[in-house]
């Protein structure tokens, strides 16, 4: 699949000349290829990873630029079978992005609380608005990003995506919020209201749902890796260093392999 | 035995079919409350007792703390279970908008109770707002697309004047079979009005 519509008649020409790796080193580097991995992970992970603002930026440019090719050659009769095939590349290339954006909102949905929470997310934010600026930026690692960087933001449509995942999940949680407050929570004692803890004697809050970090995943490497420390297993293997063959699928422990995941240097499948 | 009324409640709630709501126990869950004011007096006055005997509460490791933290740790239990009850509901309410769609059948209306429905309005209000800012509808193609066209039998009366996505109207009377846009078809097909045709 092609990630331009007016490319695609040029790389179908390409594959037939260059060797098939080359052509498939080619074709890894495209957009779709990219949101497909980033699809990919998006689903396999228990955890929400973080956006991929410029890739979904210029996946969304270059549907719009399909979408008007498609229209263009709709109105004046061009040949139906290239057409068609136009439309199902735009087709399969929608669907990754809308299931790419699915993904997150159901995982906003389940882990709200958590992630609107998480401490670490709101410190982290002010590092990554530095790199934000400087125009490198895809950050935002559970797209809740306060207002004031997005209006830094030089792309219409990052802005929007940033804006109103944010707000979704603001929202969102408070819609939930106040549904269990009205049904469960307003109406117990008054030292066992609160939505975060079981009492006011918790000291951590114990009662947001998290995702679970400890589940197994597949995953694939694309280097050698070496070091990795396994997070499970009896407590004396834990000390014993893992290492990765590129290429090499592995049934492993999620938690272990978080950094990496996020470091991009792991793909999940 | 204390508890015991909350664990029934989920065990509906979990032993029903996934993705299928049962009716909302409102009796049930009225009784756990009930257990939970009774645990509250008691804990309450098991504190009193203690302070009017002149004992720490905190330090006091006598018959009547570890009463007072069977009471609490009783009522904690319960909130757990409330909370799970109406959290787990709200989840399932939740996927009910990516599965079925905005507008709910009657026969599952019927089973929200009357703040879920609520709660199931403002939330579809919300990914809607969010949808139209994005300028994309994530509810349709909802798997792996393989033609962009597929074959469809209508099983309901839709009627005719619906318009489609290359501006064409098509009269969708019942059994009538159709050669729809994927995209166009779906949104039919998750309110059960038509069905694949499959090879």
């Amino acid at each position: 699949m092609a990630s331009k519509s007016n490319t695609v008649e040029e790389e179908e020409e390409e594959e037939l000349t260059l060797p098939t790796d080359e052509y498939e080193a080619l074709i890894s580097t495209t957009d779709v290829e990219l949101l497909k991995r980033a699809w990919r992970n998006e689903k396999s992970a228990p955890e929400i990873l973080r956006f991929e603002s410029d890739l979904i930026n210029r996946v969304t440019e270059q549907i719009q630029l399909m979408e008007e090719t498609v229209e263009e050659n709709s109105t004046d009769d061009a040949d139906p079978l290239s057409l068609s095939l136009y439309q199902m590349d735009l087709d399969r290339t929608l669907f990754l992005l809308r299931s790419y954006l699915r993904v997150r909102i159901q995982k906003i949905e389940k882990y709200m609380f958590h992630i609107r929470k998480t401490e670490e997310l709101w410190t982290r934010l002010s590092k990554e608005e530095k790199k934000f600026t400087r125009g490198k930026g895809y950050l935002l690692q559970f797209s809740v990003a306060p207002p004031k960087m997005c209006f830094q933001c030089k792309h219409k449509i990052m802005l929007v995506v940033v804006l109103s995942l944010f707000f979704l999940c603001c929202r969102c949680t408070d819609d939930l919020k106040k549904h269990v407050e009205e049904n469960v929570l307003s109406r117990l004692p008054e030292n066992y209201q609160s939505v975060l803890k079981q009492s006011v004697i918790s000291e951590e809050d114990d009662m947001v749902p998290e995702p679970q970090l400890d589940t197994f995943v597949l995953c694939r490497s694309k280097e050698y890796l070496t070091g990795i420390q396994l997070e499970d297993g009896p407590v004396d293997d834990r000390s014993k260093l893992f290492e990765m063959e590129p290429g090499v699928l592995y049934f492993i422990c999620y938690k272990s392999i978080k950094a990496l995941v996020e470091s991009g240097k792991i793909d999940l499948l | 035995m204390y508890g015991r009324k909350g664990c029934q409640l989920l065990k509906e709630l979990s032993s029903s079919e996934k993705g299928h709501l049962p009716q909302f126990n409102s009796d049930l869950f009225e009784q756990v409350f009930a257990e939970c004011s009774q645990h509250h007096l008691e804990l309450q006055s098991l504190i009193r007792k203690m302070q009017e005997e002149g004992l720490d509460v905190q330090t006091a490791k006598n018959a009547d703390h570890h009463g007072a933290l069977i009471h609490h740790l009783a009522l904690v239990r319960n909130k757990r279970c409330l909370m799970a009850y109406v959290y787990n509901r709200a989840d399932n309410v939740r996927s009910l908008l990516w599965k079925i769609g905005h507008v709910l059948p009657k026969e599952i209306e019927e089973k929200l109770s009357h703040s879920e429905e609520v709660y199931f309005k403002k939330h579809s209000a919300r990914l809607k707002s969010y949808m139209s800012s994005l300028q994309v509808d994530l509810t349709v193609d909802m798997v792996p697309p393989k033609d962009p066209y597929i074959k469809i039998r209508v099983l309901d009366d839709i009627g005719e004047g619906i318009v489609l996505s290359d501006d064409k109207t098509a009269n969708f009377a019942r059994h009538s079979i159709h050669f729809l846009k994927r995209t166009d078809a779906e949104q039919f097909i998750s309110r059960g009005l038509m069905e694949e045709l499959t090879g």
